[in-house]
């Protein structure tokens, strides 16, 4: 009979335990008050002679199965309840927010695109010796390519490279024959400063060399890169040009976004382009002589490369309206955070 | 080089209907670049680039020329005249010979044509002279110096003239200026020469010309001028570009003879002048023409395998064209057997031309580039193995902005100011030899001054806390080598407080998954850092990187007002730390026991943490909850693989733990 009477306690302490429960956060309370390892209902296995009375073990689980159902059932009446409204136009409790620079965004979208073709990246010396930076490109000692380059130097045969070419003559070391297919994306150092120029910036190299590339497939590479980064819409176009490390060499200029390749905009001449067309960068064939210098038989092969400025193509196409490129390395997180 | 041309004057050698408009537009694609083009004077102005290696393109018959050959390809009309290689060249054999000209060294001027005129008339051009001379760029001066501009405009072959009677003795002598001689230029600048650059000096031992660059205000022509020296040399590339840079004269003259003009265009230039100057003011030649021509120009030949240009260029080109765009720039040519051409280079082209891809660029140049289909290339590359430092380093980039990092990129050079202030050695930075400004001027060993700038530069403009961090190489000094190693290393620096700072630290680690990282106590001192508020991150015995609160006295140099923690790892080294792949822990079937304990003990948090991991088995999970003097909390979760773990076993646990003090 003790059993009995205990068992009831438990029973009605639970009805009065659950008429006071209003929120889910006590009924779990409850919850564990009544059923949890040390709770009251398995602390009467303890409590009661379930030894000698053979019958208390099956009403102590019978009374375990009625708390269950009894907490359930009030679980669900409780899901009526209606809670205090919230003010869904208060600000969300934000997280700390940070920023990826958006050259390095610029880079891996850059990076994606020559990948999605079958470039793989290189990373090659940003500070290095004169036969990769210019001798070995068919640049000679006294020629006058080496001072329109204003070049930072840092010893009489190391330079601060002001291009990303020097990495040609190491891919080829580096892969030994073609064929060859890479990018090398870098700094890059230039003695220059005003609103299109920061002494310091980023290139991205294309190199191919393989049996019979030719023309075509330079502007088939440069026409993919340039419709896969700025839009479908844009055309391309190549104009000759001089380099001493490619034969033939070329500007390349892209249709402009903003007046859409017309060089007008009402009436008046567009601001940011000449006559319809920007100025994207260099390209060529790989000279002959840098093809030897790279190991490689220019009778057997042929390949092209280009150079082209990561800032440069970053503020051409974002639309940005940055009124100087310098303002990309400014350390304002006022300016970072937006992006 | 940028250059002015009128349409008028290109149309005195190139006959056609096409406008000015259409011209500068199809030429830029196959030739020199127009970049810009305006109405002006009654005439058009073209603004146009010849490409450095074309200075045979920097003159109006050039442009013609160029012209002519494009647009035939095109199929518009043309006609190219006043061909100045088919100028009548008259020596006046019969003339005396009433100066003398000595030329040290024939490397100086490989060629040298002179004449003398009398009866010279000096006045001022005529209109149209003027107008043509003022539209691309120069000033009119007097009708003798304006023939000689105006030619320089039309053929690209600069000129020069003297006054006779100004030059002692009528003597030159051409020779490579001594340091430290000095010449008045007509410009009236009064300059000291360097040494080596050539120049010629009178009978009375006066400079009179700075060759190439400028001439000397010693024999000027002015309005008493009755005789003249007309010369149309030759110089010395290098040599003249090295003045002209030098004294920084960039005149017309000097940029192109710095280009190496045409050797072969002297002699017609100097009777084209001859016949101006008796049109224009009324003079006549007193001496017969002076030829200084030592070692003539031989023709160079190249070979151009028809075959080899359809397949370099990518499409085939009809050998018509192929002839005709040949013909048109001025090369002739014979087959040597069924594919092979045999070109001879034009005069006007000599230096420029040496190998077959430059006629295949020539051919498909003024074919038309515009003309090529886009191709992809098929290359089969072999499978390469995916670097792994690139990759990382994006993915920690992105991580840390995650976590509320913003990123910034600094110039990789600093100053000695910063150097200094950041109790950095000079020693160890590599410094330019020609740095634009003491601002950048050796390349960084650390990224953290330029960091602690960046964060000086924010404070009081952002909310704290301030976090960034800068992901770049820095340029170590290497003993065998004079290159750099430059090593990708990542630099993080927050206003945040230590704990924080080392927390997103440590969930990047877990993000890369590189879990056998330890941080400890300072091992050395270390510049940036308070050694006792620091920490160094260890990869076995190796220490990767450092942790830690900025050493005051560079927040006090630095003025930031507040002592930041930062964080510098090399990542070459932590990508050794990386696993390769995820290993995995099956989840237990029976419920944990999760209990609270508190052990008094003067050990290291992190070292009682490690202790109470390897003190059991059953033990999966250790948190720390937090220490009042060297008591220290910890809820440590117990969990058996094979049953139910029952309270007692834990119990036993639990009080060996507490004895690990």
């Amino acid at each position: 009979m003790e059993a009995t009477k205990a068992l009831e306690k438990v029973k009605s302490s639970l009805t009065e335990d659950l008429s006071s429960v209003s929120s889910q956060p006590s009924l779990d309370e409850l919850k564990i008050k009544y059923l949890g390892r040390q709770g009251l209902v398995n602390s009467l296995f303890k409590t009661l002679p379930i030894k000698t009375d053979s019958k208390i073990g099956k009403q102590i689980n019978d009374l375990k199965t009625f708390v269950e159902s009894e907490i359930k059932a009030r679980e669900s009446s409780l899901l009526s309840v209606s809670e205090d409204k919230i003010d869904v136009t208060v600000p969300g409790q934000l997280p700390p927010i940070g920023s990826v620079h958006l050259i390095t965004q610029a880079i891996e979208e850059i990076e994606n695109i020559f990948s999605r073709l079958g470039f793989v990246r290189r990373r090659y010396p940003e500070v290095d010796t004169d036969w990769y930076y210019a001798e070995g490109l068919n640049i000679p000692k006294d020629h006058p390519a080496r001072d329109d380059q204003e070049t930072f130097y840092v010893s009489e045969g190391v330079v601060l490279t002001a291009h990303t070419s020097n990495g040609q003559l190491r891919e080829m070391e580096l892969m030994g024959k073609p064929p060859i297919k890479m990018t090398n994306i870098g700094k890059t150092y230039r003695r220059q400063t005003d609103a299109t120029h920061n002494p310091m910036f980023h290139q991205f190299e294309g190199l191919v060399i393989d049996k019979n590339i030719n023309i075509t497939h330079l502007i088939g590479i440069t026409e993919h890169f340039v419709k896969a980064y700025f839009g479908l819409n844009r055309t391309v176009r190549l104009r000759p040009h001089h380099f001493q490390f490619t034969e033939p060499s070329f500007e390349i200029d892209i249709s402009c976004g903003l007046c859409e390749g017309r060089g007008e905009i009402n009436g008046s001449r567009c601001k940011i382009c000449k006559s319809g067309w920007l100025e994207l960068g260099g390209a060529g064939m790989v000279h002959p002589t840098v093809l030897k210098n790279g190991g490689i038989d220019p009778l057997e092969y042929s390949g092209f490369a280009f150079g082209w400025g990561v800032e440069r193509v970053l503020m051409m196409k974002s639309g940005l309206n940055l009124p100087d490129l310098r303002q990309l390395f400014s350390d304002d997180l006022r300016f970072l955070k937006q992006f | 080089m940028d250059i002015k041309l009128t349409n008028s004057a290109i149309r005195r050698f190139l006959k056609t209907e096409i406008s000015p408009e259409e011209f500068a537009e199809k030429i830029s694609l196959c030739g020199p670049t127009f970049d810009r083009l305006y109405k002006k004077g009654g005439d058009y102005v073209f603004e146009i680039e010849a490409i450095t290696n074309r200075v045979d393109t920097a003159c109006a018959y050039g442009v013609a020329r160029e012209g002519n050959a494009i647009l035939n390809q095109m199929g518009i009309p043309t006609e190219l005249v006043g061909n100045p290689y088919e100028q009548q060249i008259n020596a006046h054999e019969s003339l005396p010979k009433i100066f003398n000209i000595k030329i040290s060294d024939p490397g100086l001027a490989p060629r040298f044509t002179a004449v003398s005129l009398k009866n010279v008339k000096i006045g001022k051009s005529d209109k149209d002279v003027s107008t043509l001379l003022e539209l691309c760029g120069e000033r009119p001066i007097n009708n003798a110096v304006d023939i000689t501009n105006e030619l320089t405009m039309l053929y690209g072959c600069p000129l020069h003239i003297f006054d006779l009677d100004k030059i002692e003795k009528k003597h030159l002598i051409l020779r490579e200026s001594k340091s430290g001689e000095t010449i008045t230029l007509l410009d009236g600048s009064k300059n000291k020469l360097s040494g080596g650059d050539i120049i010629i000096e009178d009978g009375g031992g006066k400079l009179i010309d700075l060759c190439g660059v400028m001439g000397g205000k010693k024999a000027e022509v002015d309005e008493n001028t009755k005789n003249i020296l007309l010369i149309v040399p030759m110089y010395h590339p290098r040599k003249i570009r090295k003045t002209s840079l030098f004294l920084q004269k960039r005149t017309i003259a000097s940029q192109i003879y710095e280009k190496q003009p045409d050797i072969e265009l002297c002699l017609p230039i100097l009777s084209k002048a001859i016949e101006l100057f008796g049109q224009r003011c009324s003079a006549t030649p007193s001496s017969k023409i002076f030829d200084f021509y030592p070692d003539k120009l031989s023709t160079k030949v190249i070979d151009l395998d028809l075959i080899w240009l359809d397949g370099f260029v990518g499409v085939q080109i009809e050998r018509e064209s192929v002839l005709d765009i040949l013909s048109d720039l001025g090369f002739s040519g014979t087959f040597k057997g069924e594919n092979t051409l045999t070109c001879s280079v034009p005069s006007w082209r000599h230096y420029d031309l040496n190998i077959r891809e430059d006629l295949a660029e020539e051919v498909a140049r003024v074919y038309g580039y515009f003309r090529l289909p886009p191709v992809l290339p098929n290359v089969n590359l072999s499978t390469q193995e995916p670097n792994k430092l690139l990759t990382t380093e994006l993915k920690i980039k992105k991580y840390l902005a995650a976590l509320g990092y913003s990123e910034v990129f600094n110039n990789s050079l600093i100053s000695k100011d910063l150097i200094d202030k950041t109790s950095q050695l000079e020693k160890d930075h590599f410094k330019l030899t020609n740095a634009l400004s003491a601002d950048f001027e050796y390349l960084r060993v650390s990224l953290l001054p330029s960091l602690l700038q960046n964060l000086k530069n924010n404070i009081g403009k952002t909310d704290l806390p301030i976090s960034i961090f800068e992901l770049s190489n820095i340029y170590l000094k290497q003993k065998e080598s004079s290159l750099p190693d430059e090593r990708s290393t990542l630099s993080l620096v927050t206003t945040d407080n230590f704990l924080r700072a080392k927390g997103s630290i440590e969930a990047l680690f877990h993000h890369l998954n590189a879990p056998n990282i330890k941080i400890s106590p300072l091992s050395k001192e270390n510049i940036f850092l308070q050694k006792q508020r620091s920490a160094q991150i260890e990869i076995g015995d190796k220490i990767v990187g450092v942790i830690g609160e900025v050493n005051k006295s560079i927040s006090h140099k630095l003025d930031l007002k507040t002592t930041p923690v930062m964080t510098e790892l090399d990542l070459p080294l932590l990508l050794s730390a990386i696993l390769p792949g995820y290993s995995y822990q099956p989840i237990s079937q029976y419920p944990s026991i999760i209990e609270e304990i508190t052990i008094e003990s003067k050990k290291l948090v992190g070292d009682l943490l490690q202790s109470i991991k390897e003190s059991d088995r059953l033990i999966t999970n250790v948190t720390y909850l937090g220490s009042f003097k060297s008591k220290h909390s910890f809820r440590i979760c117990f969990t058996s693989q094979e049953k139910n773990l029952d309270q007692k076993s834990v119990e036993v646990i639990k009080d060996r733990l507490i004895r690990l003090a």
